[in-house]
């Protein structure tokens, strides 16, 4: 007996030792160091045998809990965060269902649709996207292009309005105010006097061309649509958050739908036989059952989303003014543009380090609470 | 069971020994033929651009010329270029023979001196081909001949659709207030006034924010408030960044350009989305035509008629008029980590000698990739917009500081920050300021 435990000891340090050295030298050493360095006045070049660096205490940290840009992209990580678990997660989890229990035709079909964009370059993603949003991209043109045509039949009706026995085109206060009346709010971006502005363009222009007028009248009056919202504090991050829902839901769908596929299918059909619906069957066989890979997702999306550097680095680089940046983009801004500082650069890692163990703790939580009451 | 147990472990300690061996094998052999000198460079090119193929045959044109040399090219541009000057820096490993700027984006190269002083390594006789200003060592961070500056760069230049102006009847500015005033002209026939890639934070202040503060308060301002005899927060200081708030709020310039990615503008401008474009001197390359294809986006015909380089117009109230940003331009430099006298160090020299050559710079006139600072450079082969480029320069005699090539990195971060936050509306011009003087008294205490 002794000795089949001392052999399966043997084993298993055979089987762990390996990948703990490997797990050391890749991931606690570089942490570790990561730390040393928050605390240090390192300033590049070779760490051993260059110029000197020492121990300069926790003045980084300090820094960084005073810095409100550090604040900002901590809370624009955690609007990634809750996206994703309480969006990527319970999404990819009602698609997968849907598909699973064949609510919707053509299941695989919506699978492979649906997973598409997981397997897309993020950088490429970014940049599809960006042209999306973009006040030059197609949509702005489109929207635009609608309203113009609203708006030029609205100019064309106030235009033939005000037309002489001649046909010919009376240019007086009364249409200027009948132009402006169109859209009060466009006109008043014309400047103090949008009235006069309008008179002297009117004059400038001549008005024997009626339907070159009401074209150019448009161009001047009709409001501009542009997703210049993407430029606001609050709102900037929404495009993020819509492109991280689109681009990762499927990956979890795919998941769960392998889970769901495990499930012994004549479990489900005695449930059926005995009357239950499909709420009871989602809510009493089929979560139960994924709860380990729920949770198991929920720390890859805790974790992706404190690290994610590409799709916003592509689509906004953090910008404009900083406003969608998040810690890793926040982290590269300090080590990589303008006066590199490693050691802030090092802290704010760190602090990412912190966070992602404080969510996986609470994650854990959540679960043998959850398991408990099971 | 024992014996197939044997055999695999055989057969991976035997794959294990051959892996080694073969590993062992490459090194060796790259060893052998290591009588070559290898020397690494990090080239300045945006590979998209027209020309890249001759670009590249430049370089080729040295390995042809010296065999015993192994030259490896890395050729990056915008920010991805400074991000991996910056991530070099950090490891300690930079490349023999790099690219740089005199100050500015590579002052971290300056200030740890990372290259060496060419002047003794290139030697008089052959610096006295190029113009004086080229190699005035106090505009360079490390205070020697860093790098030797290929060129002057004028940070702004307002490139002009002179045939969109004369179709719609309207004259090229020489005022702001002309300008403004063909902002609802240009509109009502849904063409933007003053276009810029704004998403970049650098291009405002170096591209046009620099101008504007050198026509309000001059090039000493800036020398004088290093020293904290003026401040940022100063009134004359406060009425540049004003001129930028009043040129987003007339419409002049449009918000939307804040979402404008670098490389997107000069496509906008081509197709005549806007009337005018605002970038550097550099931005010139884009419009030339691609030998390899034959396509341009103005071809020379329409450079020679309808495009006009001009001075941005006359500012209300500016104090020093027709002043233009400039500063040296970029060039190459060799790694101080090469051992004094070494071979390798002499195919350094011998590599830059040979970009500096007549031959190379002339190449580069003629691809419009800049006006040298070589003085025997000259070449009538050359598209209507490099010409023209020409006549700017020779017209702009009065110049001013690129903020970002005057300032320490921690100052100028925060101005390209508050600079859009200006055209977001989200900080007055006074705010701005105020968070300018900070980061700039922070810089004078750590100084």
């Amino acid at each position: 007996m002794l000795n089949k435990d001392k052999e399966e000891k043997k084993a298993y340090r055979r089987f762990v030792i390996p990948s703990l050295v490997i797990f050391l030298f890749v991931m606690a050493f570089p942490i570790i160091l990561s730390f040393v360095l928050s605390l240090s006045n390192f300033s590049g070049g070779k760490m051993f045998g260059g110029s000197r660096w020492k121990i300069t205490g926790l003045q980084n940290y300090s820094y960084l809990f005073s810095d409100s840009y550090f604040w900002n992209a901590l809370l624009n990580n955690i609007y990634l965060v809750l996206i994703s678990v309480f969006g990527q997660l319970p999404l990819g989890m009602i698609l997968a269902y849907l598909i699973y229990r064949k609510t919707v035709k053509g299941g695989e079909f919506w699978q492979g649709i649906l997973y598409v964009p997981s397997v897309i370059s993020v950088i490429v993603i970014g940049i599809m996207w960006n042209l999306i949003f973009s006040p030059y991209g197609p949509v702005s043109q489109i929207i635009n292009d609608i309203n113009t045509s609203s708006f030029t039949k609205e100019v064309m009706a106030v235009l033939n309005g005000h037309l002489d026995l001649n046909g010919s085109l009376v240019v007086n206060s009364s249409l200027i105010k009948d132009l402006i009346n169109i859209n009060a709010q466009s006109a008043a971006l014309l400047g103090n006097d949008p009235a006069n502005v309008l008179a002297t363009f009117l004059k400038t222009l001549g008005t024997e061309n009626l339907k070159e007028t009401g074209v150019l009248l448009t161009n001047l009056l009709c409001p501009k649509w542009s997703a210049s919202f993407l430029n606001e504090r609050g709102v900037s991050m929404l495009p993020i958050l819509f492109v991280t829902l689109w681009c990762w839901t499927g990956m979890y769908l795919i998941l769960f739908l392998a889970n769901m596929q495990k499930i012994d299918p004549q479990t489900l059909d005695s449930a059926q036989i005995d009357g239950a619906k499909e709420s009871t069957i989602l809510r009493h066989i089929i979560l139960p059952e994924l709860s380990g890979v729920i949770m198991n997702s929920a720390i890859l999306c805790i974790s992706g989303s404190l690290s994610t550097f590409d799709l916003i680095y592509a689509m906004t680089g953090g910008g404009p003014a900083r406003i969608t940046q998040v810690l890793s983009i926040y982290m590269y801004e300090k080590a990589f543009t303008g006066t590199p500082n490693y050691p802030l650069s090092n802290a704010i890692s760190i602090m990412m380090v912190v966070f992602s163990l404080i969510l996986i703790g609470i994650t854990k939580a959540v679960q043998k609470k959850l398991e408990g009451n099971r | 069971m024992k014996n197939i147990k044997r055999i695999l472990l055989l057969l991976v300690v035997v794959s294990l020994v051959l892996s080694f061996g073969f590993a062992q094998g490459i090194e060796e052999s790259s060893e052998s033929s290591e009588e070559k000198v290898t020397l690494k460079v990090l080239n300045y090119y945006d590979t998209t651009e027209p020309g890249y193929e001759k670009e590249r045959q430049v370089w080729q044109n040295f390995r042809d010329e010296n065999p015993n040399v192994n030259l490896i090219t890395e050729d990056l541009c915008n920010e991805a270029f400074h991000q991996k000057v910056s991530a070099y820096i950090a490891s300690g490993n930079l490349p023999d023979v790099m690219y740089m700027y005199p100050s500015g984006r590579s002052m971290a190269i300056h200030e740890n001196k990372l290259v060496k002083d060419l002047k003794p390594l290139l030697g008089e006789e052959f610096l006295s081909n190029f113009v004086s200003t080229a190699l005035n060592t106090k505009t360079q961070g490390a205070g020697y001949l860093a790098e030797l500056p290929q060129s002057i760069c004028y940070s702004t230049v307002v490139y002009t659709n002179k045939g969109l102006l004369d179709s719609l009847g309207l004259e090229i500015p020489t005022t702001y207030e002309e300008l403004k005033a063909m902002v609802q002209t240009l509109k009502a026939h849904g063409i933007q006034t003053v276009l810029m890639a704004n998403k970049d934070d650098w291009v405002m202040q170096s591209c046009l924010f620099s101008t504007i503060a050198g026509r309000y308060v001059g090039t000493k301002w800036f020398d004088d408030v290093k020293e904290g005899k003026v401040k940022f927060t100063d009134p004359e200081f406060i009425q540049a960044l004003d001129m930028v708030k009043t040129m987003y709020d007339d419409g002049v310039i449009s918000r939307n350009t804040i979402q404008l990615a670098y490389g997107e503008a000069p496509g906008l401008f081509a197709s005549g989305k806007a009337a005018f474009f605002v970038d550097g001197d550099w931005k010139a390359s884009a419009f030339l035509t691609n030998h390899e294809t034959g396509e341009s986006l103005i071809s020379p015909e329409k450079q020679e008629t309808d495009l006009a380089l001009i001075a941005f117009p006359a500012l209300p109230g500016e104090n020093y008029p027709g002043t233009v940003s400039s500063t040296l331009g970029c060039g190459f430099g060799i790694s101080s980590a090469i051992p004094a006298g070494s071979e390798k160090e002499a195919y350094a020299v011998k590599l830059i000698k040979y970009l500096y050559s007549s031959e190379v710079q002339q190449q580069y006139l003629e691809l419009g990739r800049y006006v040298p600072t070589r003085k025997d450079v000259n070449s009538d082969n050359v598209e209507p917009i490099v010409k023209k480029m020409k006549a700017y320069y020779a017209q702009s005699d009065s110049t001013c500081y690129v903020l970002d090539s005057a300032l320490d990195p921690s100052v100028y971060t925060v101005l390209n920050k508050v600079l859009q936050e200006i055209g977001l509306g989200s900080k007055t011009p006074k705010e701005a300021a105020a968070e300018i003087q900070t980061a700039m008294d922070k810089y004078i205490a750590e100084k």
